[in-house]
């Protein structure tokens, strides 16, 4: 097996043995299924929400958390005295992380369209492009806060104080509608906010606006470069 | 044959120097120590000849590669051991292994390293659940799973107990009987004593000597001590016998207890005149020299204070 796959492959093992990993699958289901046993059949808000929250709690939380502490251990370090560059790591890392979060937003759906019977939506292609940006935002900030952050304990709390204000003004707390006018047009461009919005959108039978998915390609764009720029591997 | 070679070195951080025109070269085949306090650039020498820091000035050559330009083809042939570094706490051992193994061209098979460093039964235990003396014998079975020519281990028996000190010293002379060249840092006397070939002595950023350590504790020449207590005199005072004897700076005797004073290599010469004149003495005593009197007679301060 080469290198690159072997790498994967026990991530994944560590991947799987992470309890937060688990938590990352089962707290948007369980959002899902305690308000989805009284929504209404056409409803358009709850599984986006639900979805932007696995998202969320991924690329903020789960991802950052794993690559500070994997510098703080001096994990990317040593690797870098090997011939696999450090840099396969944050690759390997990227790749699993995004499919933890296919994972989780395929269990929502197939939830959601079997036991609940919710509505999903018609149009595959706007869903996919709204969820591939989404995602790019997201992981964007949380290579961000693992760039900044100096070990794995910081990254955990700065992705959490992060993840509670962009929640609430994403509208994952509370309907928009019961929110301040003015915090809701704030909301609705930031990365969560945006990307709940395009869903939610899509959901409703048409294809988000392509300011919406502007803002999530810019999010992703300029916070990866910062990223890029700030990252250290010691 | 030189497989390292290191020519003025010199590495600055801001306005502070860490490394001042170092210079060394190691033998294939030996155990080469760097020796030093803490701080005094033992660690950044070693990190700028593996090639993970880069140097500001002078040259470095390893196996004929420079660290910097020829990185990838280097780290196939080298095996490091990093100070404070871990591993994820849920991977177990043998996947280590396994996944650094991959890393390499031509591994070496780690089901062997797992025996030979007494991992065998801890095959299926994860990271966080080793002892410090097992995570320590995992690094450098990791250090030498891509079947290396040079090791770099940096402070290998730090937090281990006697014992386990002891076995790690034997287990790093095999790695040296098997043909790989080792480079040992440490700040351990005993250690660098009990193993290595020769020796680099690091003071702030410089290399003040390097020798065998027995050179380097031959090269002092500090006043020490003989002592014993006289059996059978045989009618010759000892306390005068010894006058002319080269080296020696000074004779006293209390009793039967006599101590000789002296320089270089008095000590031979004291006890082939003992016998001369038929003197029988107990109890004989050399203040034996070590490496702690070598660094002292060579920076001028003593080893462990002052850092």
């Amino acid at each position: 097996m080469t290198a690159l796959a072997k790498l994967t492959s026990v991530e994944l093992k560590l991947l799987v043995r992470e309890p937060g990993a688990m938590f990352a699958l089962l707290i948007p289901l369980f959002i899902l299924v305690v308000f989805g046993s009284s929504i209404e059949p056409g409803d358009t808000v709850l599984v986006p929400m639900s979805l932007a929250i696995a998202v969320g709690l991924v690329g903020l939380y789960l991802m950052p958390t794993t690559l500070a502490t994997y510098r703080e251990r001096g994990i990317l370090r040593r690797l870098s005295t090997t011939p696999v560059r450090p840099g396969s790591m944050l690759v390997v890392q990227l790749i699993l992380q995004l499919v933890l979060v296919v994972a989780a937003c395929g269990l929502l759906l197939t939830v959601a369209g079997t036991v609940l019977g919710a509505h999903l939506p018609d149009a595959a292609l706007p869903a996919l492009v709204t969820f591939l940006l989404g995602t790019a935002a997201l992981f964007a900030i949380g290579l961000l806060i693992a760039a900044l952050a100096p070990n794995g304990r910081a990254a955990n709390g700065i992705g959490v104080l992060l993840y509670f204000p962009m929640a609430f003004l994403a509208g994952l707390m509370q309907p928009v509608d019961q929110m301040p006018a003015i915090l809701a047009s704030i909301g609705r461009y930031t990365p969560l906010g945006a990307f709940r919005q395009a869903l939610q959108d899509v959901w409703a039978g048409g294809s988000p606006s392509l300011l919406l998915w502007g803002v999530l390609a810019a999010y992703a764009v300029i916070i990866s470069v910062a990223a890029a720029r700030l990252f250290r591997w010691e | 044959m030189a497989v390292i070679e290191v020519t003025d070195l010199t590495k600055r951080y801001a306005d502070l120097t860490v490394l001042n025109g170092v210079s060394f070269s190691v033998e294939d085949g030996e155990i080469f120590g760097i020796l030093g306090p803490n701080g005094t650039g033992k660690t950044t020498t070693v990190e700028c000849v593996e090639g993970l820091r880069r140097p500001d000035a002078g040259s470095i050559r390893v196996l004929g590669l420079d660290p910097v330009k020829d990185g990838r083809a280097l780290r196939e042939q080298i095996g490091v051991q990093l100070q404070h570094t871990q591993l994820p706490e849920n991977l177990k051992v043998w996947e280590a292994l396994d996944l650094y193994a991959s890393f390499y061209a031509k591994p070496r098979d780690w089901r062997e390293l797992l025996e030979q460093w007494g991992l065998a039964d801890k095959r299926n235990a994860r990271f966080g659940k080793l002892s410090g003396g097992q995570k320590q014998r995992l690094f450098i079975a990791l250090a030498l799973v891509g079947n290396p020519r040079v090791a770099f281990l940096d402070e290998l028996t730090t937090g281990l107990d006697p014992q386990a000190r002891r076995t790690t010293w034997e287990l790093i002379k095999q790695v040296r009987a098997s043909g790989v060249t080792v480079v040992l840092v440490s700040h351990f006397m005993d250690e660098v004593e009990e193993l290595c070939d020769r020796v680099a002595v690091f003071d702030r950023g410089s290399v003040v000597a390097i020798d065998t350590p027995a050179g380097l504790i031959e090269g002092i020449d500090a006043e020490h001590q003989m002592r014993f207590t006289v059996m059978t005199e045989n009618g010759a005072d000892p306390a005068g016998l010894f006058d002319d004897v080269p080296g020696v700076s000074g004779v006293s005797r209390t009793g039967n207890r006599v101590v000789v004073t002296g320089r270089g290599d008095f000590a031979t010469a004291v006890t082939a005149r003992l016998a001369r004149h038929h003197v029988l003495v107990s109890d004989l005593r050399i203040d034996k020299r070590t490496l702690d009197d070598a660094f002292l007679a060579l920076t001028g301060r003593s080893f462990t204070s002052d850092n």
